[in-house]
């Protein structure tokens, strides 16, 4: 009863307290939500059926859509190499499109657009779609990501114009990884005809055989092939993914014990200052025969109490601070937060943790009070 | 010790200030079981100081001190001790602002082996005692002095304490306000045979208990 009601007496110092703690866990929640979000989605780009291995020109990037170009004819020479079980030529830019309707932007002006053979789209992650896929053979159509649906406000049957002509929307598909989803894909031939990069390819996506290793596969790619093309496979791409995350997590770890420290002072400060001005109010309960240890308890829980309504605040606070954030950037739209049970757990026990950190000195002050001198403390 | 005695103190002696105050010099006391007692003396002559050795709130340096049995000279957890032998009622009713009065009534229970309805339960029948029960919820803030005495009285009383050690309960009050509060703990301690040792500054009231005591220097000088 007292540990729920004494940490709200002073109702200006609890405040000031947990705003300084909340402030602290709200950090660790927002970048929990954007590491937990990114995670997801690396985790979705390894899923079952793609490819495993990107083969782009040497010296240009993964995603190889200003690098140079390869020819098409490599598509089907890599088929060769042991290991290899499906090959895929993908042509990728950057186009600029014109909305016919309303004054929508697409993210970053332009749209991601890829060009491959219908029938190897599962090779890309696209197994399923809401509509239908594109034809080949040179047709005006295309499929659009989820989140660049959104973003140019299209929907199945809706019309874009690419290069001055128009292509019309057949399906809007969903992969979960959300620079897929920001982009868009139609046949392979018709982006060659249509950005004169004719029997021409940016990447060649590769699918190993089922007991082949992807790593050694890549490596048989490379020395194939030693000065014309560089071969990644997907879990090099997701490493690297996560080592950046892992920065961010480090980063998370760093702040939470700043928080920790900053929030632990502001809890001792806090509990001092109460536990001082309750003196007389301790004397008494000694008087009526409290044990020290209930005390110790009493004030501990105070601490606690404090800190895990800080926590609450602090969860809530950086929700809302995410979701500010990504609303005022412009191609946020592409990348959903995911709040995970982890960094709920993270934020929950580094607030109880500074309770107890906070708490205990003021506590062990609290029950060594000798009786006599706490009655008689005006 | 005589079934008698509820308490025997013999030569007790405290120093404060590491020992250039003598708080008490040489007590020796014997109090019967069930005893009215009032405690007189001027100002710093050490009636709180021998209230508080009788409540265990401290420890003696000197001389042997027997509460209800126990030797306090040697006891170690003397928490215990003070939750079921002794009820303190202060001048000040020492209450705590933010509980309801019933809670405040509560309080000494939390180290005794109730459940929560059996806590509440004994508090209520003690604040229908002291005449208060319909202000169990209320705030002790909005009481008045003397219906913050009367819950004190309630909280020493609801542990079944063999002694009430009252220091000047009605020293804060209004002799009108006062007179009720005497009253109540007469009736208290006549209808429960507690032994009620009290401090007073006021003759008159003193002339209610069985037997006073005069203390001067840390010493009793009469008793009557
Ligand atoms: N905790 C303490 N620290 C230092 N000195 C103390 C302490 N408690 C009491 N004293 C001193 O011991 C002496 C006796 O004090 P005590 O409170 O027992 O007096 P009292 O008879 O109750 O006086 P009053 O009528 O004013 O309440 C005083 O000189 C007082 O200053
Ligand atoms: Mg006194």
């Amino acid at each position: 009863m007292l540990m729920v009601k004494n940490p709200f007496r002073n109702k200006t110092r609890a405040i000031l307290a947990i705003i300084g703690i909340s402030i602290g866990i709200a950090t660790i929640v927002a970048l929990g939500m954007v590491t937990g979000g990114l995670q997801n989605s690396t985790q979705n780009t390894l899923k079952a059926g793609s490819a495993e291995i990107s083969v782009t020109k040497i010296g240009s990037g993964s995603f190889g859509s200003s690098g140079g170009t390869l020819d098409e004819s490599l598509v089907e020479d890599l088929k060769n190499i042991s290991g290899v079980k499906d090959t895929a030529g993908i042509l990728r830019v950057n186009a600029n499109i014109s909305t016919t309707s309303g004054g929508g932007f697409g993210p970053m002006g332009g749209l991601y657009l890829s060009g491959i053979s219908r029938n190897k789209l599962n090779m890309v992650g696209i197994d399923s779609i809401n509509g239908s896929f594109y034809t080949e053979n040179d047709s005006k159509e295309i499929i659009i990501g989820k989140t660049a649906a959104g973003n140019l406000n299209k929907t199945v049957g809706s019309t874009i114009n690419i290069y001055g002509t128009d292509f019309k929307v057949t399906g809007i598909f969903e992969t979960g990884n959300f620079i897929q989803d920001g982009g868009a894909y139609v046949s392979l031939s018709t982006l060659q005809n249509l950005t004169s990069n004719q029997d021409k390819v940016s990447s060649i996506a590769v699918k190993v055989d089922p007991d082949a290793n992807s790593s050694q596969v890549s490596q048989s790619i490379q020395n194939a092939y030693p000065n014309d093309l560089s071969a990644t496979t997907a879990a090099d791409q997701a490493n690297r993914i996560n080592q950046s995350l892992g920065a961010i997590d480090t980063a998370s770890w760093a702040i939470s014990l700043l928080a920790i420290i900053i929030g632990g002072v502001g809890v001792i400060n806090t509990m001092i200052m109460s536990v001082y001005e309750r003196t007389r109010e301790i004397g008494v309960l000694k008087a009526v025969g409290w044990k020290n240890k209930r005390i110790l308890g009493m004030i501990l829980g105070e601490s606690i109490v404090l800190t895990l309504v800080a926590a609450v605040v602090g969860v809530i606070m950086g929700i809302i601070a995410v979701e500010i954030i990504l609303n005022f950037m412009p191609s946020s739209d592409s990348f959903t937060p995911l709040l995970t049970l982890d960094t709920l757990l993270k934020a929950f026990a580094v607030a109880f943790l500074v309770g107890v950190i906070g708490g205990l000195y003021p506590a062990y002050r609290a029950s060594r009070l000798a009786p006599t001198e706490a009655l008689r403390y005006e | 010790m005589s079934e008698e005695n509820i308490i025997e103190i013999h030569n007790l002696k405290k120093n404060y200030d590491k020992g250039n105050i003598k708080a008490l010099n040489g007590i020796d006391l014997k109090i019967k079981r069930g005893e009215f007692i009032s405690i007189m003396g001027p100002s710093g002559s050490g009636k709180s100081t021998l209230l508080n050795m009788i409540g265990a709130l401290d420890r003696a340096e000197e001389g042997s001190i027997k509460v209800a049995d126990i030797d306090l000279m040697e006891k170690t957890d003397l928490s215990e001790f003070r939750s079921q032998e002794i009820g303190f009622v202060f001048q000040m009713h020492n209450l705590i602002p933010n509980l309801t009065v019933l809670e405040n009534v509560e309080i000494p229970m939390y180290e005794g082996k109730l459940n929560s309805e059996q806590m509440r339960e004994r508090a209520l029948e003690l604040l229908e005692a002291v005449g208060l029960r319909e202000k169990a919820e209320t705030n002790p803030t909005k009481l008045s002095g003397g219906e913050r005495q009367r819950v004190a009285i309630a909280r020493a009383l609801v542990n079944h304490p063999s002694i009430i050690l009252a220091d000047e309960p009605t020293g804060a009050l209004d002799s009108k306000t006062g007179d009720i509060i005497l009253k109540l703990l007469k009736d208290l301690h006549n209808k429960e045979h507690v032994t009620l040792v009290m401090v007073t500054h006021e003759p008159y009231v003193a002339k209610m208990a069985d037997r006073i005591l005069n203390v001067f220097d840390g010493k009793i000088k009469s008793s009557s």
